[in-house]
């Protein structure tokens, strides 16, 4: 039993002053998968929905070469090209889908913190029947229900991310609304907005914020698995669906591993970066307790 | 007693107010017609249709009002009947497709909570008693790594690596072998649910030993020179897992999502695969039954963990 103390108090002070180089890394490769995202059709990329057939290489999926970096599918689509052009769409309702849920959930969130009585019991209520299921289940309910374009899609997971974006948001909201200067500001006369605005939302907004990469990190997997299951964005490249393409068979699987490998390792790094750049960030502004 | 009938009567107003809420949505947004009658639905110029049309409204009850609907669905629903499924039969009845397949996603459940508390307990006791060291640092390291990847990828690779490259596990699940295998061809999904899960419980768990480990009793049992081990198991453990029970107990809901993932890959006909696949075909009846035997199992175990806590902590109660 060497000393199981002497770690917490003093490695935590350190770890929250600086932010660290694991930190910066996965910035960095999120801010490369973003440029990616945003600049795919300037990229000189291969086309992803273009036949790469070579009869000197036999029948595809040709394994990975200088000409296609990660390999190409059974239909030699050069599988680089499609991983690329996947970044787009999950990038896309990852984010949309969690602004959506910070936006709408955030307000709710605030205002049944804030003013209590029956804003609270209702969206409280509200909450909870959309927590007693499990995501997924709902996900999937909502998003074979209607036709799956980039918006809806984003729209069904932004919903999904209200009941605990609000939650937090109430709870960080009531934890402010009884203190000195939300007081102090009401004795002044300043009007309910006010205060909102002014008193409580940037003291909730910060530790929220530091909470949306996490959010989001559970938004692209929540993507991915929809799109693994043929939920996801009916039209376009998703990395979900490259796996689910990659894996479908095992024949596939077992002869050309690279169609879903590659998809899997940019969607793993990206999660990865995501939960390690949010999991920083809230040490960095030690909220605690507070878990999406 | 006043605190549980409240609570029971919170969780009922819940599941209906999911029931209606899916209900509803099944009905607005999609078009049970279609998949029983195929094309013939779309078909209203053509008399013969229309006349199919009729029958198969009357015949699924869907020429009444939707809240008629509900109430018929409803009263069936507690009385144990799920109705029958959306095809031109009708055949087979939902509540059979459930009993034939609800127990495998159970067995899948239950061996993946098994296997995340197997791995996560004996993980959480080394790394709590090394914390801050280098191996306990590469284990949070890798716990990041279990967490970060999505459960249908780590489906994949667990295929490709054990069943594919390996070939210690079997690749599919077949439903007519004995029961012994059955449960082998059920470790990869298994694993596939609990290891990620595993990640999250050994964080927990290991915080929680660590607080334990600087209180007062474990510096007496170390004084009084007892091993390490001893301390660990004996002194320190069970402490610790008041919050570990309450969120393995919590997390159930969130292996049953998991289910759904992992039986597709595995090709397992649990009610997570039937769940995609009915949603795939409008199969309203099937879907609906799903979702409520999954929001109920989440809210009676949200309602056992919380009678527990009044068992321990009698100030809950109120």
């Amino acid at each position: 039993m060497n000393t199981p103390n002497t770690n917490s108090g003093a490695e935590t002070e350190v770890a929250r002053k600086k932010l660290g180089f694991g930190f910066w890394l996965c910035v960095g490769w999120l801010g490369a998968m973003v440029f990616i995202a945003l600049f795919t059709p300037l990229l000189p990329l291969k086309s992803p929905t273009a036949n790469f057939l070579d009869p000197s290489q036999g029948r595809p999926p040709y394994s990975p070469s200088w000409k296609h970096w990660f390999g190409t599918d059974k239909d030699a689509r050069d599988v680089f090209a499609r991983t690329m052009h996947g970044a787009r769409i999950s990038l896309t309702v990852g984010f949309s889908a969690i602004t959506a849920g910070f936006l709408v959930g955030g307000t709710i969130g605030v205002m049944s913190g804030y003013f209590r009585s029956w804003i609270d019991r209702v969206s409280s209520f509200v909450f909870v029947v959309l927590l007693s299921f499990p995501s997924l289940v709902l996900a999937i309910l909502l998003t074979s229900l209607i036709e799956r374009s980039l918006l809806t899609v984003s729209l069904v997971l932004g919903l999904l991310s209200i009941a605990p974006v609000g939650r937090l948001a109430r709870a960080a909201t009531l934890q402010y609304s009884e203190r000195e200067f939300v007081l102090a500001a009401r004795q002044i006369g300043a009007k309910d907005r006010h205060i909102i605005v002014k008193e409580i939302l940037p003291n909730v907004a910060i530790p929220m914020s530091s909470l949306a990469l996490l959010g989001m990190a559970v938004a692209v997997v929540a993507e991915g698995g929809l799109a693994f299951l043929g939920l996801s964005v009916e039209k376009g490249i998703t990395w979900g669906g490259l796996i689910q393409l990659g894996s479908d068979a095992s024949k596939t699987l077992e002869k050309a591993p690279w169609i879903s490998f590659f998809p899997i390792l940019m969607l793993f790094l990206t999660v990865l970066s995501l939960n390690f750049a949010g999991d920083r960030l809230r040490t960095f502004f030690d909220v605690k307790e507070m878990t999406l | 007693m006043r605190y549980y009938v409240q609570r029971v009567a919170l969780a009922i107003l819940l599941l209906l107010a999911v029931s209606m809420l899916t209900f509803g949505a099944l009905n607005v947004l999609g078009d049970p017609l279609f998949n029983i009658l195929g094309p013939v639905a779309g078909d209203v110029n053509n008399p013969d249709s229309v006349k199919m049309i009729e029958l198969a409204k009357r015949e699924f009850s869907l020429d009444r009002p939707l809240p008629v609907r509900y109430a018929i669905w409803l009263s069936d629903f507690v009385r144990g009947d799920f109705g029958v499924t959306f095809s031109s039969t009708g055949q087979p009845p939902v509540s059979g497709v459930i009993s034939e397949r609800l127990p495998r996603t159970v067995t899948l459940v239950a061996m993946a909570q098994f296997f995340a508390i197997l791995v996560s307990i004996p993980w959480a006791l080394i790394t709590a008693s090394r914390a801050g060291k280098f191996s306990d640092r590469i284990s949070t390291l890798n716990a990041f790594f279990l967490v970060a990847m999505p459960n249908f990828a780590l489906a994949v690779i667990l295929k490709f690596v054990f069943s594919i490259k390996l070939g210690w596990m079997p690749l599919t699940f077949v439903a007519d072998d004995p029961l012994s295998s059955r449960l082998f061809q059920m470790i990869l999904p298994a694993l596939t649910i609990g290891l990620p899960v595993a990640a999250v419980y050994q964080r927990l768990l290991r915080t929680d030993i660590i607080t334990t480990l600087q209180q007062d009793f474990i510096l007496l049992a170390r004084t009084k020179g007892l091993s390490r081990t001893r301390i660990l198991l004996v002194h320190a453990l069970r402490p610790s897992l008041f919050s570990f029970i309450t969120v393995v107990g919590l997390n159930t809901g969130a292996l049953i999502g998991g289910s759904i993932v992992s039986e597709t890959v595995f090709r397992i006909p649990g009610i997570g695969s039937t769940l995609v696949e009915s949603v795939l075909r409008n199969d309203f009846p099937v879907v609906l039954a799903i979702v409520m035997i999954v929001a109920s199992a989440f809210v009676i175990i949200n309602l056992l963990v919380d009678f527990a806590y009044t068992l321990i902590d009698p100030r809950v109660r109120r």
